[in-house]
């Protein structure tokens, strides 16, 4: 699917001042699949028709990110991400769901799971952020006060598509690296990414180490064991600090494990969910 | 034909010193999201576009200022009712998402278009003075209206002029020769972002803006403009002063005299559009109401 396809597949509703676009297709117990950074909710779009076989997904684009509001007025950190989930799961009708969340997502849901608890049934984190395992020196320069005065935004994407071959096993086809860039080829979509990448704060996910232990949802960690972006090691750590949890590793597979083995990891993820 | 010649465009992105302190202030004070095309195009003589911008400020931000601009885009939907209606939203096969940030985009040019005509014309005057009607300072009555750019306005996103997407190129193409345009408006690029959308809406906008019942609504909608402007209060601005900054003023004016030909067409245009999903009552009223600046008059 291309991401034109996929971005006609997308409901918008209002949270307060803030618009966010999502995908919500399929019937059934509710699992939101929540993306990172710099992607949207087009990452899923190999997983969502798998998973909607038996489930209601909802694939939200995060605030400032893909087709969700991208007005220059708004804080876009995970925390204030977790919160505009809680309440856009309110819009939406949904009371609990299984979340599915991959790179600054998975603080997201882990902020969920930790603040927020009755929201997460089950949770499963694919090479998420955690600890201080966060944020990447390529972010960090994105998020540079002057990166949107640097460079285009042709530029700034031409860039960043370069430096994101490296989470993948294999470079991808154009039409997917396409789609993952498409919302921030325009000046908006640029400066938009730029307080994105901004707005990564490791102390997020290190401030809610302590209450990891008590998760009760159920969990799998999965991982693409070749992760340059975050390292294994982040996956294990959080599969020995969330007692019901258990770390599947995915053999051929970096960063974006959910491209790299699409047919694995929804085999993992729709047992799991069962 | 705009032949924008000599001035280069200064993207928001280009903008340094003087120019990217004026752009700050136009948003501001405008209470716009992005910079439209003309002042994309007058931030091309750096000499006069901040003596046009501070000259035109302390008007831009009054109570009158912002109801000429309401009367013209309340007539421009209007007269946009009684042209051939457009359904290009119901034709596109859009998303929901797509249709929604279209309602918003919409919502942003029927805002700030008819503020630029208004300005537009203001600043035309003007540069039609030879010397200035100096003003220091406002009444102390003078009514202003707030500053910043309205919470839930849409951004001004826009693809590029020269987009890679040939279905794209070929419309943009077909626009500016039907428009006689030598670049694009912030709207057509804005609208860009919806592929089908725009698209959809061009063919049936141009036999629209083709035919003499448009030229005519464009033509009074101008004038309107033109009367709102000269009842404004007098600016700070004339040939002489901008030909003593080193600019050539005859110049200018040809290019502010093309804005002021071509924005009644845009200004309708929004109308037109709009007009496919919303209501005559509820468009002619502004998106955006501002409240009045709690402080008086204000110095020059």
């Amino acid at each position: 699917m291309n991401w034109r396809e996929f971005q006609a597949k997308q409901k918008a509703i209002e949270i307060g001042d803030r618009f966010v676009s999502y995908v919500d297709e399929g019937a059934g117990e509710p699992i939101i699949l929540i993306h990172g950074i710099p992607t949207w909710g087009y990452l899923w779009h190999k997983l969502i028709p798998v998973l909607s076989k038996q489930n209601r997904v909802l694939a939200p684009d995060l605030a400032g990110f893909g087709y969700s509001d991208k007005r220059d007025n708004f804080d876009r950190a995970i925390d204030k991400q977790a919160e505009l989930i809680d309440a856009w799961m309110n819009e939406t009708g949904v009371e609990a769901a299984h979340i599915v969340a991959h790179d600054i997502g998975g603080g997201v849901a882990l902020r969920l799971a930790t603040l927020f608890p009755n929201r997460v049934k089950k949770l499963c984190v694919m090479n998420g952020v955690s600890y201080d395992s966060w944020a990447i020196e390529a972010m960090i320069q994105l998020g540079h006060p002057s990166a949107y005065k640097i460079a285009s935004a042709s530029t700034s994407v031409h860039t960043l598509r370069q430096m994101l071959k490296q989470g993948f096993a294999e470079t991808p086809e154009d039409e997917i690296l396409d789609g993952i860039f498409a919302p921030y080829t325009t000046e908006v979509g640029k400066l938009s990414l730029i307080r994105n990448a901004t707005a990564l704060n490791t102390n997020l996910t290190t401030g809610i180490t302590h209450l990891l232990p008590q998760i009760e949802a159920e969990t799998l960690i999965l991982w693409g064991v070749d992760d340059k972006f975050q390292l294994l090691k982040y996956g294990e750590r959080l599969a020995d600090d969330i007692p019901n949890a258990r770390l599947v590793k995915i053999e051929n597979a970096r960063h974006f494990v959910m491209i790299d083995q699409p047919e694995i990891v929804a085999e993992y993820v729709s047992n799991f969910l069962k | 034909m705009f032949g924008f010649g000599k001035p280069k465009q200064v993207a928001e992105t280009e903008a340094d010193g003087e120019i990217e302190r004026v752009y700050h202030e136009i948003k501001q004070g405008l209470r716009v999201s992005g910079i439209n095309l003309n002042f994309r195009t007058w931030a091309g003589y750096e000499k006069f576009f901040p003596a046009m911008w501070d000259a035109m400020r302390p008007v831009a931000e009054t109570r009158a200022f912002e109801t000429a601009a309401d009367e013209v885009r309340a007539e421009s939907v209007r007269t946009a009712e009684t042209l051939t209606r457009i359904g290009a939203k119901s034709n596109a096969n859009l998303g929901e998402s797509q249709r929604y940030q279209i309602e918003k985009a919409l919502e942003l040019y029927h805002y700030i278009n008819p503020k630029l005509l208004v300005l537009t014309a203001k600043v035309r005057q003007a540069l039609e003075n030879e010397a200035a009607q100096t003003q220091n300072e406002l009444p102390k009555n003078t009514e202003l209206i707030e500053r910043g750019i309205p919470v839930k306005m849409y951004p001004m996103e826009m693809i590029s002029e020269e987009p890679d997407d040939a279905e794209i190129v070929a419309i943009f193409e077909d626009i500016k020769k039907t428009l006689e345009l030598s670049s694009i408006n912030s709207d057509y690029r804005t609208f860009g972002l919806w592929k089908n959308y725009l698209a959809a809406f061009w063919r049936e906008l141009k036999p629209i803006v083709e035919s003499m019942e448009y030229e005519q609504a464009s033509n009074e909608l101008r004038e309107t403009a033109r009367k709102s402007a000269s009842d404004l209060p007098p600016i700070s601005l004339s040939k002489k002063q901008v030909e003593e900054l080193g600019e050539d003023a005859d110049e200018i004016l040809k290019t502010t005299e093309k804005f002021e030909k071509l924005l009644p067409s845009l200004v309708i245009n929004i109308s037109l559009l709009s007009l496919d999903g919303k209501t005559t009552n509820e468009l002619v009223k502004s998106p955006f109401p501002a409240a009045t600046r709690k402080q008086g008059g204000q110095k020059r």
